[in-house]
């Protein structure tokens, strides 16, 4: 899985074990897991660019493609207050309506 | 069961997924806009940075959103960005022979993108490569004394192209037509996106000549550009150019316009794949990403 500025802070780890207790072929669940990955990251994406000014963003999204972690959380936490926190509680409500999914899919069948 | 449970959940959350990312497009389009238009520069001539902005996975399902038709510069920059962003991530750095695995991750690349399967083996064929530097070629004639002045249909086309200049000798498969005469708008057009591959590479061609001549004659093949995304459907007109040239292929001169392509010291890699188009639907030149 491709690192990401904000990879140490959310744990996705409660998914993939929620997954792995499923009959999916591992194609089937590496497929699903990159979809989990892929949602979150819009979403952070999202709640950052939604705090910054569009000047800031610009910055972001350049030293966000340069792939300098440190760079960029420097850069967040000098712009935004409790950056992390709003990072963590984004992915976490995602979280929770993915885990809901599985849960309602799993109670079909 | 287990497909059920796989389909379920890979179809809520390809709609999240679309859902996430229109709104993301929707609220900060004009950094990400700014982004695209800068990245080359922003990342020093390297697409990876593109994968950060996309959260590509590799996954060749996953489809993308449609964006609504009150926004058609968004639609395409999107498209456009996820068809680079993931062709960077599936080919090496280096102009090289692909493996199986990268070709077969460009084959999905491409055919979802498209929305028709587009393969690297065809009917057991195949060509020496799937990715290689591209070359300029002339324009061929298309009928017996069709030369120069003959052979633009406008004053823009002439303006654009007569200087590419005609090939001293025919194509690989002689006349589009018999006469000017006799001419349609498919041989005009097979001129106009044709592409030289070398054929003569194949494997076992020296033993299967004519039945790798029957399967190479005017076969559709999609060219992309993987640097810029542009993609055009041409058919096979020629064999060539030779090893030494140092090229892999070569395009007629409004491919390579299109593709944004040059010959010489500044000539850049392009990806070409078998179209498999049975019923012959795909029609020839540009093509734009599929809007599903």
């Amino acid at each position: 899985m491709k690192k990401y500025f904000y990879t140490h802070i959310i744990d996705t780890s409660t998914l993939s074990l929620e997954l792995g207790s499923m009959e999916l072929d591992p194609k089937e669940r590496t497929h699903l897991i990159s979809l989990i990955d892929s949602n979150i990251h819009h979403a952070v994406l999202d709640i950052v660019l939604s705090e910054l000014n569009p000047t800031d963003k610009k910055t972001f999204l350049a030293h966000l493609i340069s792939e300098d972690h440190d760079k960029v959380w420097k850069f967040l936490k000098e712009k935004v207050e409790n950056i992390e926190e709003k990072i963590k509680k984004t992915a976490e409500d995602l979280k929770k309506e993915l885990h809901k999914d599985i849960k309602e899919v799993q109670a079909k069948s | 069961m287990t497909q059920s449970h796989y389909k379920h959940l890979r179809d809520r959350w390809r709609v999240r997924h679309e859902d996430l990312q229109r709104k993301l497009w929707t609220k900060h389009k004009e950094s990400l806009d700014w982004l695209s238009g800068n990245y080359r520069q922003l990342v020093a001539g390297s697409l990876g940075g593109l994968m950060l902005l996309t959260g590509h996975n590799s996954n060749p399902t996953i489809s993308f959103p449609q964006a609504s038709a009150s926004e058609p510069a968004m639609q395409r920059i999107d498209k456009k960005v996820f068809l680079i962003s993931d062709l960077a991530k599936a080919l090496p750095t280096e102009v090289k022979v692909l493996t199986n695995e990268e070709e077969q991750k460009v084959s999905d690349i491409l055919s979802r993108t498209f929305g028709f399967k587009i393969v690297a083996e065809l009917e057991g064929k195949r060509l020496n490569r799937s990715y290689g530097l591209i070359g300029a070629e002339q324009h061929l004639a298309r009928y017996p004394g069709d030369t120069l002045s003959t052979h633009f249909d406008s004053e823009e086309e002439r303006k654009s192209y007569w200087q590419s200049g005609m090939a001293p000798g025919l194509g690989a498969w002689r006349y589009f037509a018999p006469s000017k005469e006799a001419l349609t708008q498919l041989d005009k057009d097979r001129e106009k996106y044709y592409i030289a591959v070398q054929t003569f590479l194949s494997k076992d061609f020296n033993s299967r000549v004519s039945e790798y001549r029957d399967f190479y004659k005017y076969r559709k093949m999609l060219i992309v550009n993987p640097n810029n995304g542009k993609a055009i459907v041409v058919e096979i007109a020629d064999a060539g150019p030779g090893e030494w040239t140092g090229k892999h292929l070569g395009g007629s001169p409004e491919v390579m316009h299109y593709l944004e392509r040059v010959d010489g010291s500044l000539k850049g890699p392009v990806l070409y794949f078998f179209i498999d188009d049975p019923d012959d639907k795909i029609k020839l030149g540009p093509i734009n990403e599929s809007s599903s």
